[in-house]
């Protein structure tokens, strides 16, 4: 049985690609009198599937080595697009961790969508993204990879676009569809020119190549810039990070997903790509700046931010940059713990959150206060989820995190002071958060804030069990560094955690200090609130640009190309306008006109003639 | 002074021109038929001078001018009762006034 699953795994994205189209019968347009509501269930019991078939499989994969299926696509005249399917624990792995995140958003969807119409496109659209993602880490290929990830920005574009009657998620779903597209269309770039050079897009294979490959420097860095572009866009890093700021607009449920597993999309193609990347030191390089510059930025941001989804959502770009530096610093082993135990306390931190703003309405983490009292599973689900992505050990992300700064601090020791400078923002940005929103007094929004029902808490409290497991299965799966804790490294990362929490809370649960806080300058503060104005840069810069040279390539063609030809047209006109003036009604003009004619013709047939004539007569 | 084919043919070539101007210029449709008659005229003299110069034994040019004298007397007959119908249409003779075709 288990190994018939797992000789269909390639079947998993099939699921919810099929409760997806099922979907689409509850249309308000189809289904016209019961309601939407059979749309969600149906995807649910589908995901069900697909997690229990990957479940299944994995106990049949487990500790074995990875298999490999060919499914045949297209093969023309020299390229064989051949669909490789690659099996083993950690794909397989992925697959149960992207499903059971669905399975969760999705029940908790039952509750937050409660009073809503839209379930069977909400619910379509999420079995899209869970056959996408599915997908993408079953498929061994860098080609089909980027098409999965061309059909993900697509389903990120409807899904954000979800209630298309409110201005700022048009805006937001337009400039998540821009961005992330630019990106993908970089990767594009790389994905076509990776093909002369190594002849294959097979991950495995790239890896084979990339470690004899002997590439020109300035192609193998313009390759590797290419290459991470795609995964800078999908991970929200700068410059292209503002997309997750605006997708917050879109519906809560999808973003539990979006905060947890589609950013980790592009992280997982970069994580595959990694020995690509290592080719060239330079693009090594650029992957850490970008990485780290978000990191820092977006930490930053988010303690600045006050509504309660953006301050979450900087969070997210700040720990994508981690796995990019990660990445960058050669340790793809760490950034998948890193990216396992973050998306489970991510999608923790994000319920926890969603459940406030579903019965406290306001998102604005001013006039929310005091709801330890009244909503104790989700403080302790905040609670859970912070602790599990903060360097607090014994939690999950400690463990990847302590691994992460080991490595870095015998190569990198000033990556090291990035990483625990990032822990310790979001560690104070997190307790920011509990504090502004479960701790102090209630505040007029809040007064009246009863728990949750149970599609809330359910998904909640079995996700926060699984946070709460992260360590136990790391143990299992001989991811502990056992005996050799570099006590300096994990030390300071525990100090770091230490410190950011404890400013928090200094802060921010003692009554004593002024609210809104004021540190420094306002502009300062605007700064960060403001997320280093990159709208404004967007728009004198990129927009600004692309705007005047499509305003000019418009005015040129309507003027210049579209005006020659009209100037053709209207010469032809012209012409018969004004030399109809030939035929003037008078019998003597046109006898004129046939004997300039006559004499005209006659001329031309003699001309031979005048001119040897001439010349005897000269001569 | 001999007198020579070239002159006779100069002569009709400016009568014929002299022709045609007045065809072209003039108003009145009457002198708009002497002037074809005119240049009828000038075709009869380089005929009659062609026939004396080099066809003096068979002098065909004479006989084609005969037929000429003969055709211009139809034509300006057919020509006048043209103007003639006109005229009791139109109360004028004056070119300028028929054009009907006119843009």
């Amino acid at each position: 049985m288990a190994q018939i699953l797992l000789q269909t795994v390639w079947f998993i994205p099939c699921y919810p690609l099929i409760g997806g189209v099922l979907s689409m019968l509850w249309f308000p347009a189809v289904t016209r009198r019961t309601g939407p509501r059979p749309s969600g269930y149906v995807n649910a019991i589908l995901t069900l599937f697909a997690f229990l078939h990957g479940v299944i499989a994995l106990t049949a994969i487990w500790n074995q080595p990875a298999q490999h299926q060919l499914i045949p696509w297209l093969n023309v005249a020299g390229l064989d697009l051949t669909i490789p399917v690659e099996i083993s624990a950690v794909t397989v792995g992925a697959t149960v961790l992207v499903t059971g995140l669905n399975l969760l958003a999705q029940i908790y969807a039952f509750g937050y969508m409660e009073m809503d119409w839209g379930w069977a496109r909400f619910f379509s659209l999420m079995g899209l993204f869970e056959a996408g993602m599915c997908g993408l880490v079953l498929c061994n290929s860098l080609f089909f990879s980027y098409m999965i990830l061309e059909v993900l920005t697509l389903g990120t574009y409807l899904l954000v676009g979800l209630w298309f009657n409110q201005s700022l998620v048009v805006t937001g779903a337009r400039d998540a569809f821009l961005t992330k597209r630019v990106g993908d269309l970089f990767l594009l770039m790389g994905v076509v020119a990776i093909l002369p050079l190594a002849g294959t897009w097979n991950f495995d294979e790239l890896a084979v190549w990339a470690q004899t490959a002997k590439l020109d420097p300035t192609v193998a860095t313009l390759l590797t810039l290419a290459l991470i572009a795609g995964p800078m866009g999908k991970c929200a890093q700068f410059p292209l990070h503002l997309w997750l700021d605006e997708a917050m607009e879109g519906p809560l449920p999808a973003t539990i997903l979006r905060n947890t597993v589609v950013v980790e999309t592009g992280a997982w193609i970069l994580i595959k790509l990694q020995p690509v990347i290592a080719l060239s030191p330079m693009g090594m390089t650029i992957t850490i700046i970008v990485g780290a510059a978000t990191a820092v930025g977006a930490s930053l941001i988010a303690i600045a931010q006050i509504d309660i989804k953006r301050t979450l959502s900087y969070i997210v770009s700040a720990y994508m940059g981690l796995v990019f530096i990660a990445v960058g610093t050669g340790q793809a082993q760490t950034a998948l713990t890193l990216i396992f135990a973050y998306s489970l306390a991510m999608g923790l931190l994000v319920m926890s959150i969603g459940s406030v703003v579903w019965n406290s309405i306001t998102q604005d983490v001013r006039s929310l206060g005091g709801l330890w009292g009244k909503r104790p599973i989700s403080a302790i689900a905040f609670i859970v989820g912070s602790a599990g992505l903060v360097g607090l050990p014994p939690f999950g992300c400690f463990w990847a995190l302590e691994d992460f700064t080991s490595g870095l601090s015998q190569t990198h020791p000033f990556l090291l002071g990035i990483v625990l400078f990032v822990n310790g923002v979001t560690a104070f940005g997190l307790m920011r958060v509990f504090g502004l929103v479960f701790g102090g007094k209630p505040k007029q929004m809040t007064e009246r804030a009863p728990e949750v029902h149970w599609p809330f808490i359910l998904p909640m409290t079995v996700l926060m069990g699984f946070t709460l497991h992260v360590p136990h299965l790391l143990a299992v799966w001989h991811l502990l560094p056992g005996a050799s804790l570099n006590y300096t490294a994990t030390g300071l990362l525990v100090l770091s955690t230490a410190i950011g929490i404890g400013a928090g809370a200094f802060v921010y649960l003692n009554e004593k200090w002024e609210k809104p806080v004021r540190i420094g300058s306002q502009a300062l503060q605007d700064f960060f609130a403001y997320d280093f104005y990159t709208a404004k840069l967007y728009r004198v810069t990129v927009i600004f640009a692309v705007g005047l040279v499509a305003q000019i390539i418009s005015w040129f063609d309507r003027n210049i190309v579209d005006g020659f030809a009209n100037l053709i047209g209207f010469v032809t006109v012209f012409g018969g306008q004004s030399l109809k003036y030939n035929v003037n009604g008078q019998t003597q003009f046109y006898a004129l006109t046939i004997l300039f004619g006559v004499a005209l013709l006659g001329l031309l047939i003699s001309w031979p003639l005048l001119v040897r004539l001439s010349l005897i007569v000269g001569g | 002074m001999q007198l020579q084919l070239q002159y006779f043919l100069l002569l009709a070539a400016a009568l014929f021109c002299i022709g045609i101007y007045g065809l072209i210029t003039s108003r009145n449709a009457v002198r708009v038929l002497m002037s074809i008659e005119l240049m009828l005229n000038a075709v009869n003299l380089n005929l009659m001078g062609f026939s004396n110069y080099l066809d003096p034994v068979q002098v065909k040019g004479q006989v084609f001018t005969v037929f000429v004298v003969t055709v211009a007397a139809a034509e300006a007959a057919v020509g006048l009762a043209i103007v003639l119908a006109i005229y009791r249409n139109r109360n004028t003779v004056d070119m300028e006034e028929f054009n009907l075709l006119k843009w």
